[in-house]
């Protein structure tokens, strides 16, 4: 991977590609609230005013509209910084999923991407809130490229559906027509077997940089963008801990119900020749500050992955 | 809708009742569920399912039944227009059934809503009047909640956006028994003044004995020719309605009967008539 790619905001993508979405498909409509500028949706309230809905600062009450305008067949994109779209709506979630409608969330300034506006405004719990929800789909796109095609896959796919994507700045590492398949891993790079890093999207820039500095230091393994933490892939999991020394997974989120959890719980079951090391938020609260410093400050960075890769080995 | 213009007040009444022994026999065979506000809602579901909305349809008016523990009147007036079976009653609350203990509508379709949590009803009767007007369907949407519900804080946002959007399709009806699970509301979270603070946040408002046909039908027939604003109807009821020593009696909220007095409260219900 070359660490010197273009960077762009993944969440700029949600917007146009709803917009582009909305011009083929007329049950698509867009539920705001309050954050459309934030969230860079507003484009989609100016060229498409009828189906664009401003529901004020409510959040419950956004969802359970969402869960509304799906009854009647329309299909409710409800778009939000995560703790709002999400932390804030979890009994009315609960209900969109318990009768299955087709209500699609978009979390955005995902886990500490909303930095400096300090604890309150971080989602690192997101991820684990919204699996253990049956019926809820979870999914965890990276750069751009991959955030319109997961987008585009939401969309399609019939069933509540929780998006996270990041705000902070990610490598484009995707072509733009990229494929996005629900419940599929993907292989980013397949060099051998001494370690394997699993990332959600939104932790792919520390990912890359734990796979480029173990590559300098001659190790050679596998990086994986899990892309949808519900469903897993679970047979891409059991494959790899089947083969390597370490797996490290990587989250921009708390580690305790997001995606190490996710992973471990398919392995425990059964013996593998993989332990399984979690690079993400401790159970803590973070201070205010920029996405990269506190991802720095509580080790959720490539120097971390490298760390834990390494351990093994001694 | 089936836009029932000349609506017999007997025969609706002599089917409230019929309802009534079966929200009784449904609680009582089931060993579980809420009657007193089953009892205090029955007259409003009744006359919605025999005089306004088509369940046999797809595209048609919507009841939103945010009480959803008042689901056994619903399941009484559906049994009424042939989407329940006389069987499946004694199967309320039993494992494998299809009258699950709140509405569901993965369950039973004709439900409209899955509901469970207080509180979120009028916001899908928002989504839902919203997305009937961008289809511009004439359909109406119409929302029951029970009056203590009106603590919860999303009523107040669904509340503001309801009149934002000056959805005129949406009927809000408030089932105001008084009671809260088992102590009056007033006594509890004072929501008063109701009607001042629901035309305050931009709505219609009418107030109307829920238990009379004869105003129920003139309040709903009435309110279809005004438009800009929702509406709401504050229908004032009586908790355990038609069974003595049930009403007004907080707790009848969610007791099931002993045999004695579930014999007594057939006997009531039956005096009253409606059962062939």
């Amino acid at each position: 991977m070359d660490q010197e790619r273009r960077c762009t905001i993944p969440k700029d993508a949600i917007g146009p590609t709803l917009l582009e979405l909305a011009k083929e498909n007329d049950k698509i409509v867009v539920m705001s609230s309050d954050v459309s500028v934030s969230c860079n949706i507003e484009m989609f309230h100016e060229k498409c005013p009828d189906r664009f809905f401003e529901m004020g600062i409510s959040e419950q009450s956004t969802m359970s509209a969402s869960g509304g305008l799906a009854a009647e067949g329309f299909i409710p994109v409800y778009v939000a910084l995560a703790i709002f779209s999400n932390g804030m709506t979890w009994p009315q979630t609960r209900q969109v999923c318990n009768a299955n409608l087709n209500v699609k969330i978009i979390g955005t300034h995902a886990g500490v991407d909303d930095g400096q506006d300090g604890s309150g405004h971080h989602a690192t719990e997101d991820v684990a809130i919204s699996r253990a929800l049956p019926r809820m789909t979870v999914l965890t796109p990276s750069d751009e490229n991959e955030v319109r095609a997961a987008v585009k896959a939401m969309v399609e796919y019939e069933g509540p559906v929780y998006m996270r994507v990041a705000r902070e700045p990610q490598p484009v590492i995707h072509e733009k027509e990229c494929e996005f398949t629900i419940g599929k891993a993907e292989y980013l790079g397949d060099e051998g077997d001494d370690f394997a890093i699993v990332f959600e999207g939104t932790a792919l820039k520390q990912a890359l940089e734990g796979w480029e500095k173990l590559k300098s230091l001659g190790k050679r393994g596998k990086l994986i963008s899990i892309r949808s933490v519900k469903p897993l892939d679970v047979s891409c999991i059991r494959d790899i801990a089947a083969k390597v020394k370490t797996i490290i997974t990587v989250e921009n989120h708390s580690v305790i119900g997001g995606l190490y959890s996710a992973v471990c719980e398919c392995l425990a079951e059964r013996k593998y020749k993989a332990v399984v090391k979690a690079v993400g938020f401790g159970d803590v609260f973070a201070m205010s500050g920029t996405s990269a410093e506190i991802k720095e400050t509580y080790h959720v960075s490539g120097q971390r992955i490298c760390e834990a890769a390494l351990e093994e080995d001694r | 809708m089936k836009d029932i213009v000349n609506a017999n007040f007997d025969e609706l009444r002599v089917t409230a009742n019929r309802n009534r022994i079966k929200i009784l026999d449904m609680v009582h065979g089931g060993a579980s569920g809420h009657i007193g506000g089953a009892l205090s809602a029955v007259d409003v579901i009744t006359y919605l399912g025999e005089c306004v909305i088509d369940y046999g349809d797809k595209e048609r008016d919507r009841f939103i039944l945010s009480k959803g523990h008042a689901v056994t009147a619903l399941y009484a007036e559906l049994h009424e227009l042939g989407f329940i079976e006389d069987d499946e009653l004694v199967t309320f609350r039993r494992i494998h059934s299809r009258l699950q203990g709140h509405t569901n509508l993965l369950y039973l379709p004709q439900t409209d809503y899955t509901s469970g949590l207080l509180g979120q009803g009028l916001s899908y009767g928002v989504g839902m009047a919203l997305g009937k007007r961008l289809k511009k369907s004439a359909d109406t949407v119409y929302v029951m909640m029970g009056d203590g519900e009106m603590h919860e804080g999303q009523v107040w946002e669904a509340l503001m956006e309801a009149s934002y959007y000056r959805l005129d399709n949406l009927v809000l009806i408030v089932d105001r028994n008084g009671f809260c699970s088992h102590q009056p509301v007033e006594n509890v979270i004072s929501i008063e003044p109701l009607a001042d603070r629901l035309e305050a946040f931009g709505w219609n408002v009418k107030e109307i004995d829920g238990h009379s046909m004869e105003q129920i039908h003139s309040c709903l027939t009435g309110l279809r020719s005004q438009y800009g604003k929702p509406k709401c109807i504050i229908s004032h009821t009586v908790k355990g309605k038609g069974i003595s020593f049930m009403e007004n009696n907080g707790k009848w909220h969610r007791s099931i009967p002993t045999e004695e007095e579930y014999q007594r409260a057939r006997k009531e219900l039956i005096e009253r008539g409606g059962v062939n």
